[in-house]
């Protein structure tokens, strides 16, 4: 009887629609012609562990996604010309100063644009966090041992986007045409031209001529803003693809195996935390941008072949490169009717081409070293590899050397060291550095397999005395929060369909492969 | 991965030479040059007041930007007690640089250099000397009081009376875009272009601009002291008086918003602050929000 009844209240109406709404039965009907919701479910059931370090990537990607926003936001504003004007603006030095449009618009945006310092600001820093936490990520997957099989390949192209990266911050940098950049497009256009054989040809090509020419800056900005983020978008897509694709790795643990992935789902626990984490991305580089002067270019000025600043250096990701040149020795020679530059040759464009090369080839190098051609999933620990953990922890020492040997003249200064000294000592620290991170990195891997607490409290010794005077240590048990839980195996709650009753840890899902 | 012992010796040469190889390649034969004390820079230059170069008159001393006054004579009886009190133990009683008990040019020779340069020195409380070994004197607290200074110099400078004198510059009659466009030019490329000032090779370095008054900068640009070069013929008193203007509005008080401005520092410092406050903090924010066992 009561189900012919007409719904007459708002209830009963809503209970007659049935239990997805009338927002669930439109998007029924939106299936049923797109039929996209057995992907989309997959896609919402999609288990994250959730391992701290599993969100270093979600920096790099959030940064970006804050870099394309703010990024738009400038292009706006900026005008990519070579084309020469008279300054005329808020900053009092520079009035009345020929300058480029790229630089004039530059100081605009940072003088007259409301919010376009805060904007400009936050696009440098994130830039900053961006290549950062690429490295940072990296690092967590070189150390883990994540780019194993079958994995190389979403090594490959994260690396491809590091390079990207850093190529784009630079081009990036070089925009605003101000002193500091300028000198940087100067020593780029060296480092070019001092490529055998085809060096001058390749700065001409890209320079559309000597030096500086005008057709730089508008050749970087559309590389900076159309073609380098289109590439980084689409390797950003398939690095995600393939994650989504081969499932995540995970840390040895209770439950885990190489044949499931234990974690949280996609919805609702996931999205709510990555979010949430975006959000944490983008205020804290609002803050930096807001409390953290960076790239004052209208203290530079704009750039003229005849000015040069001291004290100059690149963004930090291009340290390493300045570095190298700095400590470099001088050798250049002439022969064959050609100067060979082999002061900017190697550690300009031969270095980073073997850290680079080195870093694509290293799951290679590693298949063929150990033999070990296995699939894997279950992540180690660095200790338990400890050779390829030295020579992670080597390249980084070399790197942070080069790094740090960019900028001796600040060193000198800042310590009252004289110039020359700093300079002979990051010379032999570049040098020594691998040579000396790698058997230490190597011991301590060793000695921390060697007993099961490694990393874990000491507790106290009881000492007693007996009545013959003799003296006893006994050890106390450990502390109950640094006990090994691995023997005491926890239920893990199956997959979605089955609801637990009571799951031992709210939104822990295990799904297999 | 076991290697056979040769293999293993192998390898560790290698990597010796390796390593030890370029270590080798940078030595290079020892450089006999001495860096000890500064001496006159420039001394080709002459210190009249009216500079004459070859193709003619190129600058004059004192205009209605910059005036240059020698200090008065009744100053030297005064200049001489003090000077014999403070300086003579290493310049000499006669102030050509040979003390009582020494050799002739281990000291510079302060005959001739105008009360521009004794002033500069002093004022800026680099001499007296605080370790005569060291390779540039920093700038102190001065030693003397300024008009202390201006009786030394007048005494020196009565031994052979030259130039340049005391400067005064008119900042009012000064262009400030113009004496950035000056410095960057000139001067940015030891003291940096914002002002802070770096390490040059072997100790010598450019003082930070921060805290100089407007006189002694004009007698630092006009007389060149130590390592610096002196700037006298390519300068005209008008371009320097915009040069000081700029130091003393833009470099000294700059109109520079965006933050905290790291220390000058450039890159470096953006780079360590990105790395360890934007980087640093997300990671721990991922160590807070992620499981950690």
């Amino acid at each position: 009887m009561s189900d012919t009844t007409i719904p007459n209240t708002k209830r009963a109406q809503r209970e007659a629609e049935g239990p997805y709404g009338k927002i669930g039965k439109s998007l029924n009907e939106l299936d049923d012609r797109l039929g996209i919701a057995k992907g989309g479910r997959t896609f919402m059931d999609k288990i994250f562990p959730d391992h701290w370090s599993f969100m270093l990537g979600e920096i790099a990607l959030y940064s970006f996604v804050i870099l394309l926003v703010t990024g738009v936001f400038l292009t706006l504003y900026f005008v990519p010309s070579s084309a020469t004007v008279i300054y005329h603006g808020a900053y009092k030095p520079l009035d009345g100063q020929r300058v480029t449009e790229a630089f004039d618009s530059t100081v605009n945006i940072s003088f007259a644009v409301r919010g376009g310092l805060l904007v400009r600001q936050m696009h440098h820093w994130a830039c900053d966090i961006f290549v950062g936490a690429i490295v940072v990520h990296m690092a967590r997957v070189f150390f883990t041992g994540a780019f194993r099989k079958p994995r190389e390949l979403n090594w490959t192209i994260g690396l491809t986007l590091l390079i990207l990266a850093i190529a784009n911050g630079f081009l990036g940098y070089s925009l605003p045409d101000d002193l500091v950049s300028g000198t940087g497009i100067r020593i780029a256009y060296s480092i070019m031209e001092s490529i055998p054989l085809v060096g001058t040809y390749l700065a001409f090509f890209v320079f559309g001529g000597n030096f500086p020419g005008t057709a730089v800056i508008p050749r970087f900005f559309i590389l900076h803003c159309l073609i380098v983020p289109l590439i980084i978008l689409g390797l950003v897509g398939a690095h995600l693809f393939l994650l989504v694709r081969q499932k995540h790795t995970q840390f040895r643990g209770e439950g885990k195996t190489e044949e499931n992935v234990v974690g949280s789902p996609m919805y609702p626990v996931f999205m709510a935390k990555t979010t949430g984490f975006l959000f944490i991305v983008g205020g804290a580089t609002a803050l930096l941008g807001a409390f953290a002067q960076i790239n004052p270019i209208w203290q530079f000025g704009p750039y003229d072949a005849a000015r040069i600043s001291y004290a100059v250096q690149p963004d930090w990701y291009m340290g390493f490169l300045d570095g190298a040149l700095r400590v470099f020795p001088a050798w250049e020679f002439t022969g064959f009717g050609h100067t060979w530059p082999l002061e900017v040759f190697i550690p300009a464009v031969l270095l980073p081409g073997i850290i680079f090369n080195l870093c694509f080839a290293w799951p290679l190098i590693e298949r063929k070293m150990t033999g070990d051609n296995e699939i894997h999933h279950l992540l180690d620990r660095p200790r338990d590899r400890p050779k390829r953990t030295a020579a992670g922890v080597a390249m980084f020492a070399l790197l942070a050397m080069l790094f740090i040997a960019s900028s001796t003249d600040v060193i000198a200064n800042f310590f009252h060291l004289s110039l020359n000294t700093v300079l002979w000592a990051m010379r032999i620290l570049v040098i020594l550095s691998p040579f000396v991170a790698y058997p230490i990195t190597y011991k301590i891997c060793k000695e921390l397999q060697g007993f099961a607490g490694g990393g874990k409290r000491k507790t106290p010794n009881l000492v007693s005395r007996t009545v013959e005077g003799e003296y006893l240590a006994t050890p106390t048990p450990r502390y109950h929060e640094d006990l090994d839980h691995e023997l005491r195996p926890k239920l893990v709650p199956t997959f979605i369909e089955e609801e637990p009753d009571e799951p031992a840890e709210s939104g822990v899902r295990t799904v297999d492969r | 991965m076991t290697f056979s012992l040769p293999r293993r010796a192998l390898l560790l040469s290698a990597s010796l030479v390796l390593s030890a190889g370029p270590v080798l390649l940078f030595l290079t034969p020892a450089n006999a040059s001495t860096y000890g004390q500064t001496t006159r820079k420039n001394s080709g230059t002459p210190n009249s007041s009216i500079v004459v170069k070859k193709k003619g008159l190129v600058v004059k001393y004192g205009d209605k930007y910059i005036t240059y006054q020698a200090p008065s004579s009744s100053l030297n009886d005064l200049g001489e007690a003090l000077y014999m009190e403070n300086c003579a133990s290493c310049h000499g009683s006669q102030a050509n640089g040979v003390p009582a008990s020494g050799t002739a040019g281990a000291y510079p020779d302060l005959v001739g250099l105008g009360p521009a340069t004794i002033d500069f020195w002093i004022d800026s409380g680099r001499m007296p000397a605080k370790d005569v070994r060291a390779v540039e004197a920093p700038r102190r607290q001065p030693a003397l009081t300024p008009d202390q200074a201006l009786a030394i110099s007048a005494w020196v400078n009565s031994l052979s009376p030259s130039y340049p004198s005391i400067p005064t510059p008119h900042l009012k009659n000064a262009d400030v875009a113009e004496g950035a466009a000056i410095f960057a030019l000139n001067c940015a490329a030891c003291h940096t272009i914002e002002g802070d000032g770096d390490a040059l090779a072997e100790s010598t370095f450019a003082p930070s601009l921060r805290h100089i008054p407007a006189f002694q900068v004009v007698e630092a640009i006009r007389t060149g002291p130590g390592d610096m070069p002196r700037f006298t013929g390519n300068l005209s008193d008008q371009q320097v008086n915009d040069v000081v203007a700029f130091v003393t509005t833009d470099i000294q008080h700059p109109n520079n918003p965006g933050g905290f401005g790291l220390g000058g520092l450039g890159p470096v410092a953006e780079g360590f602050v990105g790395l360890l406050i934007g980087v640093g903090l997300l990671v721990l924010i991922c160590y807070w929000i992620g499981e950690r066992s």
